[in-house]
């Protein structure tokens, strides 16, 4: 048995669709979440019966759920990762995309400063139904937030093998690293390793434009520090010196092509890196 | 005419010079740098990384990085240096089937003249992308002290780089050749070079028919500018741990923003008094807060920092005068080499014990490189009035009974030449004598290098010291030394030809020609590639740019429907042929993207 460091909320096993969509297998329930949100927080007018269980009637208007945007994504699950491993929020306070953090997976090649996903934090990824209570209880504000458990995986291969099948790489790369730490032997989550691997990779590289490209930091120097990274991203920002290119960088990294490549694909969504036009 | 190409090959840096026009000129690299670091990486994706960009990653990837190899060429492993090598290096080093030293990266052995000629082709293509033109004639530089095998492993290193190695000379002279270019002088000269990785101090007698004499030659092969980089990697270490209680070392990426930093704080205090250290998410803390390096270091700190190695620079050069016979007043001048010596502090440190300011007509980093481009030059040019001896970097001679070395050609003499002893038997009844060729020049034997042995026999039966049996040395034009040892008496003689190895037979290094010919090929199609593919996709991006109003367009009238759709096959063929990575197919592609280009930014151009 492997203890799951990050789990995931599961909605349904819709069939992988390109890449770009179904990398991550959260998708949007059939209703505007943003209004529903907004309905169920909002106090209710004098007289007004109070609404709070019942989402809108899906919209059925033949926009298929693989072509909505997903709410997730790998930039948004980087600095849910990012956020998880701070210290919490005062109480009172809900950071931003809650669902995110629900579907938060610890990266595949951790550094050692960061707790690993074979020995989650002591502030340990809640479950999604946990979750999902720890918020309404911080919401209401009334009772305490139920206590946060971690869940736990039965079957690894099937974890893994699900999730490949559902296009989450990122978490099926994670679950085939678990267990190839515990078995080495694995031909199936080493293949598994080297298939997510390849995809992540392709992808990020993608997204990132051709590895001719040559990466600049777009931040001033005097605000480099108010940045919200973590010391790796800090050390790939510290080889972006506005000659070498993509490809020279990843080099020079020392790090997994992968991480260096979510690494520098973070920095320019966060609009801390663009590249030279 | 062609070209010689002048090669500093450092310990830590290289660099490339030519003579154009008369004119001694350095060239820069890619990256417009006048020196290379002398490192070479593979990666973990099996590429090979050499130069700049092998040093960016020299500490994240420590295990597969090689630096100093210059510390190892043409080395036994069995030598003191060797040792200290493997004791110290952070990639592995392994003992050769030859008793030569291999290098261990990524699983491969390489051998120390390998690795070596890895720089010397990098050097070789800055040069060929200068010139346009091959460039296969050089001159390279090695250190003083350099036995006959490591200067022969630095010819090896050459011509498995594809190299015709003309000449190996020595970086002082290179030095005192760059300083005397053009001027026409005849003095004493010590050469003080503190570079990278090595400290060496020379005096050489500079004659007035171009003869530049090696008179003495010291240094520490295990003390530069590396060393310097330390203590403040140390300094800063130190105060970040009393901060936060965190030791920066732990950290690879953060040891290697360190290493980067303290070089370049290193560097600017040399022009600046003080500068600031600014190392933002250096490490994340315990709470997975990034935490921030920020100091800032003045020169008297650096001074203070480094004052001990400088002193130890300082001691060699007494030692080396001492050693001389030489009193501080007969050197006539004092030029300084290496980037170290930009520092103040050794500027007046020199000035101090030389008692007089030291030269800074020359440039320290790049006046060896600029010396050999000079000797190459001349080596080629027969108008050329400088008269350039190949001269014995070491004395030559044999052992003698007690251990001691009895010298028969003496260090810098002129080659070819030969020079005859007569030795007698050290024993009664003594009817064979052994033979030691050695190289060197200490008086005790068994600090010098052993070049080989032979053994004389059939000598007639008498009392020590009757049985005479005259010994000569010859170097001929190829530096090929031979030993003879005949019986007076009796006519019999022995004789031994001693040819410097590196360690590597001629199989060996025609399979390494070969290999890095392969690399070269492999190299070329590889940027052939990569230059078709980024002109490719700033074509196709152009195309995708423009397509949309192109379409809006198209949609208004009723021609060129077609066009839209050739274009978008274009586009894909050219995608196919990237992903297929054939660079044939690219650039053929490339003229019909260029055209729909044209084409899409016409109609684009003319509708209002």
């Amino acid at each position: 048995m492997i203890d799951k460091p990050a789990p995931k909320k599961r909605k349904s096993k819709a069939p992988p669709g390109p890449l770009e969509e179904n990398d991550r297998p959260t998708v949007n329930p059939p209703f505007d979440i943003e209004a529903f949100a907004r309905a169920a927080t909002a106090p209710p007018a004098s007289g007004e019966e109070l609404n709070t269980t019942l989402p809108p009637p899906p919209n059925l208007d033949g926009e298929a759920r693989s072509q909505r945007p997903t709410l997730t994504n790998e930039v948004e699950l980087e600095a849910a990762r990012a956020r998880s491993a701070q210290p919490p929020d005062p109480a009172g306070r809900l950071p931003s995309g809650m669902l995110a953090i629900a579907n938060l997976r610890s990266p595949s090649a951790l550094p050692p400063s960061v707790p690993s996903s074979t020995s989650p934090p002591s502030g340990a990824t809640p479950s999604p139904s946990n979750i999902e209570a720890a918020v309404l209880g911080a919401i209401q504000g009334s009772a305490p937030a139920p206590e946060i458990t971690e869940r736990t995986i039965e079957d690894p291969v099937a974890e893994m093998r699900e999730r490949a099948s559902l296009g989450d790489y990122t978490g099926a790369l994670e679950m085939a690293e678990l267990i190839l730490a515990a078995d080495p032997a694995s031909l199936e989550a080493a293949e598994c390793v080297e298939n997510c691997r390849s995809v992540l990779e392709n992808m990020y590289a993608a997204r990132l434009g051709p590895s001719s490209g040559v990466p600049v930091v777009v931040v001033p120097q005097a605000q480099m520090q108010w940045l919200s990274i973590d010391h790796r991203a800090g050390f790939v920002l510290s080889l972006i010196d506005g000659f070498s290119t993509l490809e020279m960088i990843i080099d020079v990294s020392g790090m997994q092509k992968l991480d260096a490549l979510r690494i520098l694909h973070a920095l320019v969504q966060q609009r801390i890196v663009s590249f030279k036009s | 005419m062609e070209k010689v190409i002048g090669i500093d090959l450092g310990t830590t840096n290289s660099c490339v010079a030519i003579v154009e026009n008369g004119v001694p000129t350095v060239i820069p690299n890619r990256g417009g740098y006048k020196t290379t670091p002398s490192m070479v990486a593979i990666t973990e994706a099996g590429k090979r990384l050499v130069g700049h960009i092998a040093k960016r990653q020299a500490i994240t990837n420590a295990e597969n990085t090689v630096y100093a190899a210059k510390r190892l060429i043409g080395r036994k492993w069995s030598s003191p240096q060797v040792k200290n090598s493997v004791a110290t290096s952070s990639y592995r080093i392994s003992q050769g089937p030859h008793n030569d030293v291999r290098i261990v990266l990524r699983d491969k052995e390489y051998s120390v003249p390998e690795v070596s000629a890895m720089v010397l082709q990098e050097m070789k293509l800055i040069a060929e992308d200068y010139l346009g033109e091959p460039a296969s004639k050089a001159v390279i530089t090695v250190p003083a002290y350099f036995n006959d095998n490591q200067r022969q492993a630095t010819k090896d290193a050459g011509e498995i780089a594809g190299l015709d190695v003309i000449r190996i000379i020595n970086e002082p002279t290179a030095a005192a050749l760059s300083y005397g270019f053009g001027k026409n002088v005849e003095k004493m000269v010590a050469v003080y070079d503190f570079g990278g990785g090595t400290f060496d101090i020379s005096i050489l007698e500079i004659g007035s028919s171009g003869v530049f004499k090696v008179i003495a030659t010291a240094g520490d092969t295990f003390l530069g500018g590396e060393d310097v980089d330390a203590r403040v990697i140390d300094w800063l270490v130190q105060g970040f741990r009393d901060e936060h209680g965190i030791d920066l070392r732990q950290d690879r990426m953060a040891l290697q923003r360190l290493k980067d930093a303290a070089e370049k704080a290193k560097c600017e205090l040399s022009s600046v008094r003080e500068t600031e250290i600014n190392l933002p998410f250096i490490i994340s803390s315990g709470r997975n807060e990034a935490l921030h390096l920020q100091r800032t270091i003045d020169r008297k700190t650096l001074e203070d920092l480094s004052a001990d190695l400088i002193e130890r620079t300082v001691d060699i050069c007494r030692q080396t005068l001492s050693d001389a016979r030489l009193d501080k007043d007969e050197i006539q001048e004092v030029i300084l080499v290496g980037g170290m010596t930009r520092m103040p502090k050794i500027q007046l440190a020199v000035a101090e014990f030389f008692e007089r300011d030291p030269c800074k007509g020359v440039h320290p980093d790049e006046s060896v490189a600029l010396g050999a481009a000079i000797q190459g030059s001349a080596l080629i040019d027969d108008k050329h009035d400088m008269v350039l001896l190949d001269v014995t970097p070491h004395a030559l001679g044999i052992m003698t009974q007690g251990g001691f070395f009895e010298e028969l050609i003496p260090q810098n003499t002129t080659v070819p030449t030969h020079r005859t002893k007569i030795f007698t038997t050290s024993r009664d009844n003594q009817t064979a004598v052994k033979i030691v060729v050695m190289q060197g020049e200490s008086e005790r034997a068994d600090a010098n290098e052993l070049l080989g042995e032979f053994i004389l026999t059939g000598l007639r039966r008498a009392a020590k010291g009757i049985v005479e049996i005259e010994v000569t040395f010859e170097i001929n034009a190829d530096g090929i030394v031979s030993v003879h040892a005949k019986d007076l008496e009796t006519a019999k003689e022995q004789s031994i030809d001693v040819t410097a190895s590196s360690g590597l037979t001629r199989d060996e290094i025609k399979d390494m020609l070969d290999n890095a010919k392969d690399y070269m090929v492999e190299r070329r199609t590889t940027e052939e590639f990569e230059a078709a593919k980024q002109e490719a996709e700033k074509l196709v991006g152009e195309i995708e740019r423009l397509l949309p109003q192109v379409e809006q367009i198209v949609a208004a009238s009723d021609f060129g429907r077609d066009a839209i759709e050739k274009a978008r096959s274009i586009v894909a063929k050219a995608r196919q042929a990237v992903t297929r990575r054939d660079a044939g197919a690219v650039k053929a592609e490339i003229e019909g993207l260029s055209r729909t280009h044209r084409m899409f930014k016409g109609v684009v151009a003319k509708t209002p």
